[in-house]
């Protein structure tokens, strides 16, 4: 037969049934419907898996929560870090004043005050009254300005201290910046660390639910078997464990953003009594719905990920025989 | 229809199943295929099934070559087959109904439809009062029947039955070779193995007959002759 090719062809496009959306769909929503009520009348062993799921989420995420508290606490503390601009004694206490205004309208600082020579000398008078006997006949201490940055990162912070640094006005520059410098590398290390914890710990959903799709496919490798001699393609075979892959992730993602919830909000409310002992309040340490919503769709997309790759695995050992 | 050319299967073990095997049904035959126990019936099937490779040769179907087909031409392909398999190869954790139903599922049947024909299959072979069972709960027989009823569901151009009447009664043998004998008659091409000479005999039909992996001339080869 010379046209052997052609006639292949020719015949292979008629083998092909027309695509019929209706029946896809059908399909999609008995798969579904069918891994759901997988995981519902297996309740112990599917629960072993989705908690499992939801633990190894809760860990990064009750990380990532700490940190957020963490962070939205930086900008109080921030008001040690000060830096104090001593002015030289021929500056007049209206231009002192003046200048702490100006400073005060640049977008790096929060706040200025400034500190008249009287002021000074009224809260050191009693540190050395109490302890010396030393008798002034003038005021010593230096007019100053006491300059609050708004958070930012260490090189913005060392540019402001320049230009501040040629102001005719100042006479000397006292920086209290080095434990802001600290606090900002350890919030630094602490994001990586959320980042590789959450890398982590999404392989691991990735190997449970691997693992759980891979058994599954195992226990139903015959009805696999004789679903393909009937002229099942291979997405109709997946298509069953892809829903119970993602039904997992769901179900796992679900119990994480609960069981997060409750840890949080229990945890909130032993802190907000202990932090008012200090004058302070609480900050919000709860995932937001934003937030929450990320980690269940997160939790699903593993999981679908995890369930691809075991069936892609897996599912080539069952063709008929 | 079915057209081998030069055919020969060896399987992993060494052993040649079959040799150099030519021969061809025309669409809308019946043909029985037999043959002692190991001379290929089985082999021959499962490579018109494409559950085997041939060794060596060319397989066609429908004017086709079957080793052009990739796994989804062969699936696509496969729902155009009724196939009855020897060892009945049903699914053990569903009902009679999910199985026999499953063809129509896998083409995306509506539930009604569904529904009505799976009801009609069972009918015809005579399971109709067992069709919430699982396959486990039947007799050799009955499983036979259910996996009868699967490959004429979906009216198939091409039923390949591999010993199809092996665990029936004479009186439901005969049954089930009229149900094939019907489907020929609205134009199915139909291939059925078997080793049972008197059902054979009793009927005339083209006989093609296995010996060690070869066609050979039989008693009722003379009697066949169609083609
Ligand atoms: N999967 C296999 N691997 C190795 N050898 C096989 C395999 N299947 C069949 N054979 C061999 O091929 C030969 C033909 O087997 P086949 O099943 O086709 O016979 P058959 O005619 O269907 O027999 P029966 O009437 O008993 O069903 C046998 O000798 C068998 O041992
Ligand atoms: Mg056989």
């Amino acid at each position: 037969m010379s046209n052997t090719k052609k006639t292949s062809n020719r015949k292979r496009q008629q083998v092909k049934p027309q695509t019929d959306i209706g029946g896809w769909a059908r399909h999609h929503l008995k798969c579904a419907s069918d891994a759901f009520l997988t995981l519902v009348r297996q309740p112990i062993s599917s629960a072993l898996t989705w908690l499992v799921i939801a633990i190894a989420l809760m860990l990064p995420a009750l990380f990532y929560i700490m940190l957020q508290a963490a962070a939205s606490q930086t900008s109080h503390w921030q008001e040690g870090g000060q830096i104090t601009l001593y002015l030289a004694d021929a500056t007049s206490e209206s231009a002192g004043t003046t200048l702490a205004n100006e400073l005060a309208l640049r977008p790096e600082v929060l706040k200025t005050e400034f500190i008249s020579k009287e002021q000074a000398w009224q809260s050191f008078r009693p540190v050395i009254s109490e302890n010396t006997e030393l008798q002034l006949e003038s005021n010593p201490l230096p007019a100053s300005v006491v300059v609050i940055p708004t958070l930012q990162d260490q090189a913005d912070l060392e540019a402001l201290i320049l230009t501040l640094q040629d102001l005719p006005e100042i006479n000397d520059i006292q920086i209290d910046l080095a434990w802001i410098a600290r606090l900002n590398s350890l919030l630094d290390i602490a994001r990586s660390t959320v980042h590789l914890l959450g890398i982590i710990l999404s392989v691991a959903v990735l190997l449970i639910v691997g693992n759980t799709i891979r058994l599954s496919v195992e226990s139903r490798k015959s009805e696999i078997e004789i679903t393909k001699l009937l002229g099942a393609t291979d997405a109709f075979v997946r298509r069953p464990f892809l829903y119970l892959g993602a039904w997992y992730g769901l179900f796992g993602g679900i119990a994480a953003c609960v069981l997060l919830t409750l840890i949080s909000v229990n945890f909130q409310s032993v802190l907000e009594p202990f932090l008012a002992g200090y004058g302070l309040s609480a900050p919000a340490i709860w995932l937001n719905a934003g937030e929450l919503g990320t980690l269940l769709f997160a939790s699903i997309l593993v999981s679908l990920a995890g369930a691809r790759i075991a069936l892609w695995r897996h599912l080539r050992d069952t063709d008929p025989k | 229809m079915i057209r081998f050319e030069q055919v020969s299967k060896r399987y992993d073990g060494g052993h040649e199943a079959l040799s150099s095997l030519s021969f061809h049904i025309e669409k809308g035959e019946l043909v029985f295929l037999t043959g002692r126990s190991g001379a290929g019936k089985s082999t021959l099937l499962k490579l018109i099934t494409a559950i085997e490779k041939p060794s060596s040769g060319s397989v066609r179907v429908n004017g086709a070559l079957l080793k052009n087909y990739n796994r989804k031409d062969i699936a696509f392909y496969r729902r155009s087959l009724g196939i009855i398999h020897q060892d009945h190869q049903l699914m053990m954790n569903h009902s009679v109904f999910d199985n026999v139903a499953q063809p129509l599922y896998i083409a995306g049947e509506k539930p009604a439809d569904v529904k009505r024909r799976v009801h009609a299959a069972l009918d015809k072979v005579g399971l109709l009062s067992k069709v919430s069972f699982r396959p486990i709960q039947l007799s050799g027989g009955e499983q036979q029947r259910v996996g009868i009823a699967r490959a004429v569901v979906k009216r198939p151009v091409l039923i390949l039955a591999d010993e199809p009447t092996g665990n029936l009664d004479p009186e439901l043998s005969k049954d089930i070779m009229e149900l094939f004998e019907q489907f020929n008659q609205l134009g199915t091409t139909v291939l059925i193995a078997s080793h049972d000479l008197g059902l054979i005999a009793r009927l005339n039909y083209r006989v093609m007959s296995l010996s060690n992996g070869q066609l050979v001339e039989t008693p009722f080869a003379s009697r066949g002759g169609q083609s």
